[in-house]
């Protein structure tokens, strides 16, 4: 099957058009002389069924689906996965150690950096950042419970 | 006239006494670095200086809050330039060609142009408010709900001028950033929508978390490390300013971003927001090379870095003039004055000359100090890109958690800047373009509000938008413009839109 | 070093860093306390909080910080005060709102989130008392010429409110209860100022603003202001009556409170509310309310507890007055 990238791109908007209609079941749509809090959300679904639609449509021109280049595809999924469990972990840690753990994680497991450079070019960062907002600004970073 | 000019003239004496003097650079200084750190606003700046105001008087403490505002405005472009880190909504179209020009060497040109557009800007917006604030804060309060429903409609016909992509993708961006922009409790009946039971959802989603998480992590997601390791883009030092050709190119998007930025800024409300996306929508399509527009095109970097800055000089005018703010930041800025016992309105010339005069001066020094200021940094912040990728692309990251977060305190706001830059990485795979997406979250919330505003005003009865001549004027503008692409539609006389997309398309099939 | 010994070198000086403050916990307070602001910086409630933390902080010396938690109409500070440790280390300066949430989520058949007996009340820290704003290019010269063309014209006259079920909503309700007029036309908007700029334009006829927030225009002449919500008149404005006076019963403040999450130890609630009596005595916090335009208004534990019950009654049957919209 001759698949190409935009049969796919303009499927997942009819989709999530599709999405949007089943969400907004119980909101009403109101009037056109007065519309509810569903009118809107119904215009842009069939907008974007219909855009969705020609987008599939006319997926001729755009490249095939297999060949569309997927080589920094891991690259990307382990630097979403460090920064996600970063993110998890912000508000129970504090800023200082979710934050030079997590670049300390980025350089070391997916750049291979030396660690001792890593850990050291981390730390300065994290501690002149902390440094700025907590003392010069006032502005306190989520704190870790060891209270700093 | 005359009197306007003895009036600046005294406050010019006000200005430059030392300790005001003293008081507009701490302001300019704090600002800027407000402005370059990430997730401290302005706003949050002003807040927490306030409390230090208190031994102050009303002019010291003015002076030196409003130079916290505008000097963040200078500051905003750094990490958009330099990190595509856009730390507010207006400098999300300063990112695109801002740090497209940084990828190509131009850095320093970047910053500089940002630097006088915004010094250009800015004290053309402190003229035009020394001049013709008052005619002109009256007009302000004519723009009710029919009034911003319009100028909305012309901001959307302007989406379609914003991106290179075709027009189906564009219009498809925009259908998914309003339907982004439709999260949160709707205004007009109270209904949670789309909010899965979250009270962090309830203000819907901000322009922060997804301008950074589509243009910031986005990037750095799709630029696998080991494709430019070791590759440093830093310019040499001779290399820092901007060549004649790129001053060429800067003027006329300057002079233009100026004088719209300075209009939309005066509109009550958070109109200041789109005046950058229109201005860059504007340029892109009076450029003779709209091709060059995301690809580090000066004008992209100009234009709506000179109509933010004017923007949020304008939106002094209603303040001052009428004490009605037109956002936020405006708000906090009469919530000051009141502590220090002055209230903003009508009566702030007469009864005050000394703060208003005295406030107004103080801008013009404040522009210049600030130009000043941020000429030299230009050398300090590039070094930055100094660092390898490889070592800046997690303090990047960094900046965009610690950003995002300090806006709202919110962590939720985090995981939506996540989430953003997957889906950012997965657009740019498929060829998509998410700038009009960020133009469709901006105005989502305000036209829909406006809209039924203006229904609720007439009662259902949609003649309310003509007869309103503000209102039936902007109309006015957007039916021609929408004939006269249709009249070259009919006249099969291509415009560079299709000739574009099908160049593209001869690029990309092989 | 390798990496794992890193990270359990990192563990180990965690661990030990842990076990340190915890020893001290018997007096009260050994640590920062938080002070969570449910609206954005610059509202009321941030202006009128700031110096009273600055106070505590002295008469606690330890540090007091303020944290904007905004969203969703106070909703979301609200929320995470709530869910915070009762342990006097956390808590929540709000207003009005934190009594009608749970009256309105009823009204949409959703699960409260939060209800009021999640909070304990500390202090009243502000009262500013609502006024009957009309534009003054309106022909509205009094409170009956007001109410015998809204009984003319039914669903005519438009007021601007600063959000659906706000603290400029609720006394338009309560209002038109106390009258007997028929619903008058409502203009939401996204906050009290851009609420206060539809009525200066015109864009509405009428709205109920509290006098900090409109005394300016109404001294410019924009505005012209009918009558007080407030239970005497304001220093402010001597002229104009209270509705009381004329006869209808309508009393409503935008408050600003301090709470604490319930659980929150009974000798906890007492140290915090005896300090705050003595920061509401200070020069730095009286010279704030009134520079603001506001009259003092500090209500202690015990007091501020009766007026919450009574106001939060009288704000969920304006609630249901108004029920649902479209």
């Amino acid at each position: 099957m001759n698949v190409r990238a935009d049969h796919i791109a303009g499927a997942t908007f009819v989709i999530f058009g599709l999405t949007i209609i089943a969400l907004s079941g119980d909101l009403p749509f109101g009037q056109l002389s007065m519309p509810g809090s569903g009118f809107l959300p119904m215009i842009v679904s069939v907008l974007t069924i219909l855009f969705g639609l020609m987008l599939f449509v006319t997926a001729g021109e755009s490249p095939r689906f297999s060949e569309l280049s997927w080589g920094d595809d891991k690259h990307a999924l382990l630097v979403t996965v460090i920064t996600a469990i970063a993110v998890a972990l912000y508000n129970y840690l504090g800023f200082v150690i979710t934050m030079a753990a997590m670049m300390i994680a980025l350089l070391v497991v997916i750049e291979r950096r030396n660690p001792l450079r890593a850990a050291a070019y981390s730390l300065f960062i994290v501690f002149l950042t902390y440094g700025i907002f907590q003392y010069l600004l006032n502005t306190p970073l989520p704190a870790s419970p060891f209270s700093y | 006239m005359e009197t306007t000019l003895v009036s600046l003239a005294h406050g010019f004496a006000i200005a430059f006494q030392p300790d005001n003097l003293g008081y507009a650079f701490l302001g300019c200084l704090i600002g800027t670095l407000v402005g370059v750190l990430p997730g401290i606003g302005p706003l949050a700046g002003i807040s927490i200086l306030l409390p230090v105001t208190f031994g102050l008087n009303a002019t010291q403490a003015v002076i030196m809050l409003a130079g916290i505002y505008y000097g963040s405005q200078y500051g905003g472009s750094t990490t958009s330039i330099l990190m595509r880190i856009p730390g507010e909504a207006s400098s999300v179209m300063t990112c695109i060609d801002g740090n497209a020009m940084a990828r190509k060497g131009r850095a320093g040109a970047a910053l500089c142009i940002a630097a006088v557009g915004s010094f250009i800007a800015g004290t053309f917006g402190v003229i035009m408010l020394t001049l013709v604030a008052p005619p002109l804060a009256t007009l302000a309060l004519r723009f009710g709900p029919p009034e911003y429903t319009a100028l909305l409609v012309l901001g959307l016909i302007f989406l379609a001028y914003m991106s290179s992509s075709s027009l189906v993708r564009t219009l498809l961006m925009a259908c998914l950033g309003i339907a982004i922009g439709l999260i949160g409790i709707d205004n007009m009946t109270g209904h949670f929508r789309f909010s899965f039971d979250l009270a962090e959802l309830g203000d819907g989603i901000g322009i922060v978390p997804v301008a950074v998480g589509l243009f910031g992590l986005g990037e750095i997601l799709s630029t696998p490390s080991h494709k430019i390791a070791g590759e440093v883009i830093a310019p040499k030092l001779r290399e820092l300013l901007p060549t004649r050709k790129e001053w060429r190119e800067a003027a006329g998007p300057i002079a233009r971003g100026s004088g719209l930025g300075f209009i939309v800024g005066i509109i009550p409300g958070s109109a200041h927001v789109i005046s950058s996306f229109l201005s860059y929508a504007l340029e892109r399509k009076i450029s003779k090379h709209p091709e060059q527009f995301g690809k580090g095109a000066v004008a992209g970097v100009a234009g709506p870095e000179s109509a933010n800055n004017s923007a949020s000089t304008g939106a002094f005018v209603p303040m001052l003039s009428l004490g009605i703010p037109t956002g936020p930041i405006t708000a906090v800025l009469i919530g000051a004055l009141m502590i220090h016992g002055v209230s903003a309105g009508p009566q702030l010339v007469n009864e005050r000359p000394e703060i208003f005069w005295g406030f107004v001066a103080s801008m013009y020094v404040g522009n210049l100090m600030l130009l000043l200021l941020n000429l030299p940094l230009v050398s300090v912040f590039v070094a930055v890109l100094r660092i390898p990728y490889v070592y800046l692309y997690p303090l990047i990251i960094m900046f965009c958690i610690v950003g995002v977060y300090e806006v709202n305190n919110s962590i939720v706001d985090v995981w939506i800047m996540l989430i953003m830059g997957v889906l950012g990485f997965a657009l740019r795979k498929f060829n998509f373009d998410p700038a009009p997406l960020v133009l469709g979250l901006v105005i989502a919330p305000l036209f829909e509000q406006s809209l039924r505003q203006s229904l609720v005003m007439s009662n259902g009865n949609y003649f309310i938008f003509m007869n309103r001549p503000i209102a039936a004027v902007l109309l006015g503008i957007c039916v021609l413009l929408l004939s006269l692409s249709a009249m070259s539609f009919f006249t099969k006389r291509r415009d560079w839109r299709a000739k574009l997309a099908e160049a593209e398309a001869g690029e990309t099939t092989p | 070093m390798d990496r794992r010994s890193f990270f359990i070198g990192t563990a180990a000086t965690a661990t030990a860093l842990a076990a340190g403050p915890s020893f001290a916990q018997e007096t009260y307070p050994s640590r920062n306390i938080t002070i969570m602001v449910a609206f954005p910086p610059g509202g009321a409630n941030d202006i009128i909080t700031r110096p009273v933390a600055a106070e505590l902080e002295k008469i606690f010396k330890q540090s007091v910080v303020v944290e904007n938690k905004a969203g969703a109409g106070g909703q979301v500070g609200a929320q995470v005060a709530a869910n915070a440790k009762p342990d006097g280390y956390t808590l929540l300066s709000h207003n009005n709102g934190i009594s009608g949430y749970a009256e309105v989520d009823k009204l949409f058949d959703r699960k409260p989130k939060t209800t009021r007996e999640d909070f304990v009340p500390l202090a009243r820290l502000a009262a500013d008392p609502v006024m009957l704003l009309v534009n003054a290019e309106q022909p509205y010269k009094t409170v009956k010429e007001f109410i015998d063309d809204a009984k003319k014209r039914p669903e005519a006259i438009v007021y601007s409110s600063g959000g659906l079920y706000g603290a400029t909503h609720l006394p338009v309700a309560i209002f038109e209860k106390a009258t007997g007029i028929p619903k008058l036309r409502h203009l939401p908007t996204n906050g009290g100022g851009p609420a206060v700029t539809a009525l200066l334009g015109n864009n509405a006829q009428m709205s109920t603003q509290t006098v900090s927030a409109s005394l300016a225009h109404v001294r410019s002449g924009k505005l012209r202001a009918l009558a007080t919500f407030g239970a005497t008149r304001s220093p402010a404005h001597p002229d104009v009556p209270t509705l009381k006076e004329l006869g209808f019963d309508a009393e409503y403040y935008l408050w600003v409170g301090l709470f604490a999450p319930k659980g929150t130890p009974a000798a906890i609630v007492q140290t915090l509310s005896a300090a705050l009596d003595k920061a509401s005595q200070t020069e730095a916090y009286k010279s704030v309310i009134e520079k603001i335009g506001q009259e003092y208004a500090y209500q202690n534990a015990k007091d501020f507890a009766a007026f919450w019950e009574a106001d939060a009654k009288a704000s969920d049957e304006a609630v249901k007055l108004i029920g649902r919209v479209g």
